[in-house]
């Protein structure tokens, strides 16, 4: 185990190493993309770009101007190029908003997931599983913006039940801070729910077949104990997994559509902002804020699933 | 990110153009019941690019700086025309011009105090347009190309500008210019020459705004979220006439970049304004027209929006493709893109900039239908049957609009043309560059400050440049040339004596349709009923002033 | 990995061995069991209408509606019901459906019609579907079979790689690339893109879902490679690439077959979610996802904007979606209904 983990935490390293080199590399392959052109703005002369070229040192090869960049990532002191303001702040500020979304949608995909995806394997073949498997095809069907722009344009703006978007810190106002996360929740839970509904689906009736569920049932246990004890406790695995990658990818800024159709001001609006002004800094920041979280994470269930099931080990 | 990217501003606004009464911000507000004190909450959808003064550039800056630091000169506090009038700020008077034009003098108001209480001296003047070079603010180059010794300073070649002599006993402040430039008092009330303490560090200082002399105080800043200005309880003292000292006791500002609830929010007066600076959504707008009579108003803002047609570039080196497209733009079109927000226009000044011309349009129609025939023929003389076109264009909405539209038209007149529509952060920085040599696309421009020299700029020859280019014409034409080197020396205080030769200058380039002006942009008044009205100041260069609001009682 | 646009196909807990192929019974005999799901048949159907609507979208344009899919008309006026309505109001507010032959399903802002711009638009959506699955599938065969078989070095190489994008948010990297690549387009020596071409963004995408795929074919070959027929060829003295494409990938087929339909609905999925981040498909090119986009900043008003497209837009991903999961089904009749993940 020891061993496992401290191969994964270096191949992390290099993998975020990697991601940060290619991320720059993105940004570096676009013509007029000079920051200090942008910077300079509009009827700048030559001199002045030059000048702010020199002082951000735009003007030095490009692994220097790397080098300088991640030496300031990690050590906080990055700063973006419009507003220029320190980058990890900013994230630092947009992850109240970004946490709330993740947490709350997580678990209420897993709930829903999970009990959903139990009614339709015990009621396998009958008429709640096809509705479900039905509600689940639509919702892996939809792009979540729409699935959000609809929602608000219903709920919010001609019901006027929820808040038309925003976010609302937790610690001022409870209340409204539950008002105005329901609907992002719901939106990003969709797809969540009608995946996980399946996998567990699907999982349950595998298992089900398994010879010691045969042999609990033989014992007399009734089908409701031998569902939770024995059936259940092996069905979750794979949605367990699941649920730890994706938690990582939507704190990472995966859920960069959510939060812009809702205005939560998180971290993936905030990547989503910086992309569109092409702005490096936040992005280089947030993608390898987004791949520490999905390696760490996938390192964590790797493990989860190997204590859970004794099947499996750990290997490469 | 360029579309506010500019002081907006304006000049002689008449009362009539906006539309309504209560628009024209006259203190009609005796039948309402105000009170002193209270907080109103601005709702923005762009935040400001810098809050700190020697920095800001935008018009979302601009609304909280110019009530903040206050400069040697500054514009009176009204709507309208009246908005364009420069009046003494931090300066006892006007300046006085030396009889060449290169020489200005001011002369500090005695016993003046910054926010934290510390006396303004005149070093502080020097000190203050040294940093704002030092920072790289982005309208620099009023500074370091007429001030004196500004870009040796800039380039380092020397630790202070020789061109700025400031003396702390009496106060008074000589300047003196490379040239004479009669636009130099405008310079001087950029909100970026608002004074701050010399000593001010050198850095971008928008998180923690440094003291000024203003009546209100920018605090509790959260980059990209929020910041306050509050009550400068020091101002009251200074007695400077004509800059009020203010009503409220705060004004929190909070960015939202969703426009739509920005907008319901305060047609439910859950907040209390609607920024200036940002775009109605279109689908409120029958809503607010509705349930907001009396609390909304279209603003113009002295502003050209244009297609600009490469003058050195296949096909619109032909006068005939340029005439061509001048007489295609239906132009009521755009005022439908803009949702209303725009009022048609072909010549280049805009209402409200002096030289505006108001007669009938060279080509085409300012608000009538287009000629289509005519423009295909003139195509079809020209030869330029199915030339390509590529039309450059922003993402933002409805910029991308008007290009798609743009576009249409002239496949309409029998170019092949498709649009090439680029992020907002890089539009300008790529029509800019001479690689990139467009042949056509969007262009726009908003006044720095009310003189038309501002706008001139934009087809002088000398502002040909291979990077960052804004003559995207490629207007290189002696008779312009020799008009503005001659209208651009008279000073400010003149200029009603030059408006005539300005409107010629303006009828001549329009009728060589250099460029193709379809309108200027107008802007949303939009506040809560908290507010009154009536009393609160809209100003053609700041927007709403948020020093002249009172709520109702 | 996104959550927005979720591909889930790694994760499958692999308990059961895949079927081996034994000529062409197994196929004959999904095929079979596919045709008895009515559903599924039905879906697919529902999906190639879409297709043929959209392939037919010039007709349209030329003999019904009398307009291109980019043509303006602003300030034009229309006959309903021998009413004369503004297709553009001055305000600036669409025309809804007309249920005419001009502006069948309504304008849009420019006093484009939608119709045609919906058939246009779906040429474009599908057209970068089908082009990025096959990117994907191609090279995920090909990089997952050979990491999968040589093991060793090129395996190490290979799954690290997979490891780097699939690590990078998918979202985060398509809108990275997007943006990029929409501004400067892509030039690799001999093959030069503009960044208006559909194949930039169809590239983007094929390359995001590179190891979603190419993840389980690797881990599906390294077990093959252990099975008696492929020693069995390999004592006949086969060269590699011969038993890759004679042993192994007949055996692959229907794992490779399960995941078309999948990656074909996540492509057109997730060039949506792009395009509405403008890093997708670039003007004047409409695409479904374009057209949400325009919408929603009008929904109010205009909700056709949105409704239309969108509507479109599920029906054909369900369409794809429920009939791969039929496909599932038929090819392995012991597995229970489920999703693809």
């Amino acid at each position: 185990m020891g061993r496992f983990v401290v191969r994964r935490l270096v191949s992390m390293v290099l993998v975020l190493f990697a991601i940060s080199v290619m991320t720059f590399l993105i940004f570096q392959a676009i013509p007029n993309g000079d920051p200090a052109q942008r910077l300079a703005g509009r009827t700048a002369t030559p001199e002045t770009i030059a000048a702010i070229r020199r002082t951000w040192g735009f003007d030095r090869p490009i692994y220097d101007q790397y080098l300088l960049t991640m030496r300031n990532v990690l050590t906080g002191r990055v700063i973006s190029y419009t507003q220029q303001v320190n980058v990890e702040r900013q994230i630092a500020d947009g992850l109240p908003a970004t946490l709330s979304l993740a947490i709350g949608a997580a678990v209420i995909w897993f709930a829903l997931g999970v009990a959903l995806g139990l009614l339709g394997a015990m009621r396998a073949g009958g008429a709640v599983d096809r509705a479900l498997t039905a509600l689940a095809m639509l919702g892996v069907s939809m792009p979540v913006f729409l699935i959000g722009a609809l929602l608000l344009y219903l709920l919010a703006y001609r019901m006027g039940l929820f808040p038309n978007g925003g976010y609302v810190p937790l610690s001022r106002d409870p209340a409204g801070w539950l008002s105005h996360m329901i609907l992002p929740w719901f939106t990003l839970s969709a797809l969540f729910i009608g995946i996980y509904s399946r996998v567990l689906r699907s999982s349950v009736l595998d298992t089900l077949g398994e010879d010691y569920v045969r042999t609990a049932r033989a014992k007399g246990l009734s089908e409701w104990r031998v569902l939770i004890r024995h059936v259940l406790r092996n069905s979750l695995i794979p949605v367990v997994a699941l649920w730890g990658l994706d938690f990582a990818a939507v704190i990472g800024g995966g859920a960069i559509l959510t939060e812009s159709v809702f205005n939560l001001h998180g971290v993936g609006q905030y990547a989503a902002q910086s992309i569109g002004a092409l702005d490096v800094p936040p992005v280089l920041v947030i993608v390898m804020l987004g791949s520490f979280f999905v390696v760490l994470l996938s390192t964590a269930m790797d493990i989860v699933v190997a204590v859970l099931d004794p099947r499996i080990k750990l290997a490469s | 990110m360029w579309k506010t990217a500019r002081i907006a501003g304006a000049a002689a606004l008449s009362c009539a153009a906006v539309g309504g009464v209560a628009a024209c911000g006259s203190s009609s507000s005796g039948s309402t019941a105000v009170k002193e004190g209270g907080t109103a909450t601005v709702l923005m959808g762009t935040a400001p690019d810098y809050l700190d003064p020697q920095e800001g550039y935008t018009t979302q800056s601009a609304e909280a700086t110019w009530i903040s630091y206050t400069p040697l000169l500054t514009y009176r506090h009204a709507s309208g025309s009246q908005g364009t009038q420069l009046i003494p700020g931090l300066a006892k008077a006007l300046p006085a011009v030396s009889k060449d034009g290169r020489t200005y003098t001011l002369t500090l108001r005695p016993n003046l105090v910054f926010s934290n209480g510390k006396p303004v001296r005149a070093s502080d003047f020097k000190a203050t347009i040294e940093r704002a070079i030092k920072l790289n603010w982005g309208g620099k180059s009023f500074f370091t190309n007429y001030i004196e010794g500004a870009s040796a300073f800039d380039s380092g070649k020397s630790d202070t500008i020789s061109g700025i002599q400031a003396d702390d006993a009496t106060g008074r402040i000589t300047i003196h210019l490379t040239e004479p430039y009669g636009a130099f008092a405008n310079v001087l009330a950029f909100p970026a020459a608002g004074i701050t303490p010399a000593g001010t560090a050198q850095r971008n200082l928008s998180n923690d705004p440094p003291p000024g002399v203003g009546p209100y105080t920018i605090k509790d800043v959260s980059p990209n979220r929020t910041f306050s200005l509050v009550k400068n309880p020091r101002f009251a003292g200074l007695n400077i006439p004509d800059i009020p000292t203010g009503h409220l006791d705060r004004i929190k500002v909070d960015i939202t970049s969703n426009t739509q609830s920005e907008a319901e929010q305060v047609l439910q007066d859950q907040a209390d304004a609607f920024d200036a600076g940002d775009t109605l959504p279109p689908s409120l707008l029958p809503q607010i027209e509705s349930k907001a009579q009396g609390r909304f108003a279209r603003e113009p803002v002295p502003s050209t929006f244009y297609f600009f047609m490469n003058t050195r570039t296949k096909p619109f080196d032909n006068p005939l493709a340029r005439q061509a497209v001048e007489y295609a733009l239906d132009r009521r079109a755009f005022v439908r893109l803009a949702s209303g927000f725009l009022k048609p226009e072909c010549y280049f000044l805009p209402e409200g900039i002096a030289g505006h011309p108001t007669g009938s349009c060279p080509y085409g129609s300012r608000d009538g239908a287009p000629d289509l025939a005519k423009a295909k023929q003139l195509v079809k003389e020209a030869g330029l049957d199915g030339t390509p076109v590529t039309v450059w264009g922003e993402t933002r909405s409805p910029r991308q609009q008007y290009v798609e539209y743009y576009t249409s038209v002239l496949n309409k007149i029998g170019f092949k043309a498709t649009p090439k529509i680029v992020s907002d952060s890089v539009y300008f920085p790529t029509i800019g560059n001479a690689a990139s040599n467009p042949q056509t696309g969007f262009a726009d421009w908003i006044q720095d400050f009310p003189n038309p020299s501002d706008f001139y700029l934009l087809m002088d020859a000398r502002t040909i440049q291979p990077t960052n280019n804004e003559n995207f014409s490629m207007v290189d034409d002696p008779h312009v040339q020799g008009e503005l080197t001659r209208l651009n020396g008279v000073p400010a205080t003149r200029l009603d004596s030059v408006a005539g030769d300005w409107r010629s200058l303006d009828e001549y380039t329009a009728k060589k349709a250099y460029v193709a002006v379809y309108g200027s942009e107008e802007v949303p008044k939009f506040l809560s009923n908290r507010i009154d009205f009536g009393s609160a100041v809209f100003h053609p260069l700041y927007l709403n002033d948020w020093s002249t609001w009172q709520l109702k009682k | 990995m996104s959550t927005d646009v979720v591909i889930r196909s790694t994760r499958a807990p692999a308990r059961r061995t895949p079927p081996l192929a034994a000529g062409a019974g197994p196929y004959r005999l999904a095929l079979r069991r596919l045709r008895r799901d009515r559903v599924a048949l039905a879906f697919g159907a529902l999906f190639l209408v879409i297709v043929a609507a959209c392939l037919a979208a010039p007709l349209y344009a030329r003999d019904v509606a009398h307009t291109g899919p980019n043509d303006n008309h602003v300030t034009d006026v229309v006959r309903v019901g021998g009413a004369r309505r503004d297709v553009v109001s001055p305000e600036g507010i669409p025309i809804g459906p007309t249920w005419h032959g001009r502006f069948l399903l309504g304008a849009d802002q420019n006093g484009r019609d939608i119709a045609v711009r919906l058939l246009y638009g779906g040429r474009n959506s599908l057209e970068v579907g089908f082009i990025a699955t096959a990117i994907t599938m191609l090279v995920a065969t090909l990089a997952g079979g050979v990491a999968g078989y040589r093991r060793g070095a090129s395996d190490a190489v290979l799954s690290r790689l997979f490891d780097l994008i699939w690590a990078y948010p998918a979202v985060l990297l398509g809108v990275a690339l997007g943006t990029s690549l929409a501004l400067g387009g892509l030039n690799l020596g001999l093959f030069t893109l503009s960044g208006r071409s559909l194949l930039v963004p169809a590239l983007i995408i094929g390359f995001v879902y590179i190891p979603y795929v190419a993840r389980p074919v690797r881990s599906q070959v390294l077990s093959l490679r252990e099975r008696e027929f492929v020693d069995a060829a390999r004592l006949q003295g086969l060269g590699d690439m011969r038993i890759l494409a004679s042993e192994i990938l007949p055996n692959l087929a229907s794992t490779l077959i399960v995941f078309v339909p999948l990656m074909l609905a996540n492509a057109i999925l997730l060039e949506a979610g792009l395009s509405y981040l403008g890093a997708g498909i670039q003007p004047p090119n409409p695409s479904w996802g374009t057209m949400i986009g325009d919408g929603i900043q009008l929904l109010p008003t205009a909700l056709h904007m949105t409704l239309v497209p969108g509507a479109m837009l599920v029906l054909a991903v369900l369409g794809i979606n429920v009939l791969g999961d039929g496909v599932r089904d038929a090819l392995d009749p012991h597995a229970p209904t489920r999703l693809p993940h």
